[in-house]
């Protein structure tokens, strides 16, 4: 009993620290990622094509820069916004 | 008359009437069935389970699962030949029947049972699609709210003492102490490498205080934390006290981070790669995007959902009345309310010993919620911080610390693994 309380204390002081040790390590391990990414890999920013502004004008930018980016996504880049319209009922 | 008692011999009426504990099984299943069906407390886990339990519950069903030591293989010698041509007599000590001999010889469930969840396989697959589902956007943006997914911890070790000290061996313990882990595929796993003879009932206390989430949290944060505390606006204070740096490509951030994260924990804790390893391959295959949509999409969907129905019902078949209705059960249920309550007050106390060295203020439901059952959690504590300001919304706050709980609950698990296993 005691020596299995003994071991209990023990996994708690062990358990306790390792899990700590271990998010805290990922909070460094992150910050070296983000530092990396931002130096040597930073985002290129999403570019609207001229052709979608031109055809439809009375679309939020916003909205449109969010159309693009998830086509974008969708077909690994692959894919064109050429024309958005709103459906005629 | 003789007709009549072939007929009484032929039902299952004799026996239930000489052992009637499967009927209370059948009430317990009942009432399982009620709150996943009804009150929808974790439905796509407790309805399995509930139905697992009446399967295995049915007398003459052979649908239970039968424990360890009916496919052992103990005691038996099996006659060797070495390449010299000697016959040598080996001890067949932990060699077990083969799985065509379990489906031949106890049925179909125990086929399931050996093959699926005695080898560890479906928790670690249950983790793949959670990985798949799971967004570490929240939890790079506020890295630091991570160690509070430590602090969460703390239920699993308190409780592992008290259990220890109410005579529950160390195995034991540490299956029932994972509960306070508040994740269910993790408590499953641990259960299944330290005391599987308890994986029913820890199974259903654990997804049971899951489900309980939104009445733990609000119970534990009216306990613990002041007016004051809970209007803690963590958008003000990153106004205050903006964050140093900015990610400026945040799709590269979230697929190195698996991939590094996945290499870093292998070396720290080998027993958690199992459980973290494909969460994070789950997770790897989602961020990539379209070009492994099919992948990230199978493990999310009908491969997660398949694990989850074997895992249910399998658990629920180990829980025939001569297993459930024990002290031990009640140990269980009660203990693991504590171990999850304990947890949430363990998160809830980092914060506020943060708060008391640091400028930046942090909301003590951002600590609450350091706890797995993601994202049940966030959304609880994003509710009460609203009741107490319509403004406050600390969700994506709350999402940091309550991912780095999936983590820190794994690598708890792991500890308990490398300690505690045999």
């Amino acid at each position: 009993m005691d020596q299995n309380f003994n071991l209990a204390l023990q996994l708690m002081g062990v358990g306790m620290i390792t899990v700590f040790f271990i998010l805290f390590f990922i909070i460094i391990l992150g910050n070296v990622i983000i530092r990396f990414v931002n130096r040597f890999i930073p985002e290129a920013s999403v570019v609207v094509t001229s052709s979608v502004k031109k055809v439809s004008t009375t679309i939020d930018p916003k909205i449109m820069a969010a159309i693009v980016s998830a086509v974008k996504t969708v077909t690994g880049g692959k894919g064109n916004v050429v024309k958005i319209e709103k459906e005629s009922k | 008359m003789e007709i009549l008692r072939k007929l009484y011999e032929m039902t299952a009426f004799g026996s239930l009437i000489a052992n009637p504990g499967p009927l209370l099984m059948l009430v317990i299943a009942a009432i399982l069935l009620y709150l996943g069906i009804k009150k929808q407390y974790e439905p796509l886990l407790l309805i399995p389970i509930a139905f697992g339990v009446i399967l295995a519950n049915l007398p003459g069903g052979q649908m239970s699962v039968n424990p360890g030591e009916f496919i052992q293989l103990d005691g038996l010698k099996h006659l060797n030949v070495t390449p010299e041509g000697k016959e040598v007599l080996i001890d067949m000590e932990h060699r077990y029947l083969n799985l065509f001999e379990i489906a031949h010889e106890y049925g179909i469930m125990n086929f399931l049972y050996y093959m699926l969840i005695k080898t560890g396989l479906l928790p670690p697959i249950i983790f793949m699609g959670v990985g798949a589902l799971t967004d570490f956007g929240p939890m790079l943006r506020n890295l630091r709210l991570s160690l509070f997914g430590a602090a969460a911890q703390l239920g699993i070790f308190t409780v592992l003492l008290v259990a220890i000290a109410f005579n529950f061996t160390p195995q034991e313990a540490g299956s029932l102490a994972i509960i306070g882990g508040a994740d269910g595929p993790t408590a499953i796993y641990t259960t299944i490498k330290l005391a599987p003879h308890l994986l029913g009932p820890i199974a259903i206390a654990a997804y049971s205080y899951m489900a309980l989430v939104p009445v733990i949290i609000p119970l534990v944060v009216k306990l613990t934390c002041s007016k004051k505390e809970l209007k803690i606006n963590m958008k003000e204070m990153d106004k205050l006290y903006p964050p140093k740096h900015k990610i400026k490509n945040l799709r590269a951030v979230k697929i190195a981070f698996p991939i590094v994260l996945g290499i870093v924990i292998a070396f720290f804790v080998p027993t958690a790669v199992p459980l973290l390893g494909m969460l994070l391959f789950g997770n790897l295959v989602k961020e990539v995007g379209s070009t492994t949509l099919r992948l990230s999409e199978a493990a999310s969907g009908p491969i997660m959902n398949a694990a989850t129905i074997f895992l249910g019902l399998t658990v629920g078949a180990t829980m025939t009345s001569e297993v459930f209705l024990d002290v031990k059960t009640i140990g269980i249920i009660v203990g693991g309310f504590f171990a999850f309550a304990i947890s949430v007050f363990g998160g809830i106390a980092a914060v506020k010993i943060y708060n008391l060295l640091a400028k930046k203020k942090i909301n003590p439901l951002i600590g609450a919620t350091g706890l797995s059952a993601v994202p049940m959690a966030s959304r609880v504590a994003n509710e009460v911080a609203v009741k107490y300001d319509p403004k406050n919304h600390v969700l994506q706050y709350c999402m940091a610390s309550n991912i780095s709980g999936v983590i820190g609950s794994a690598v708890a698990a792991g500890v308990l693994i490398s300690f505690l296993g045999g």
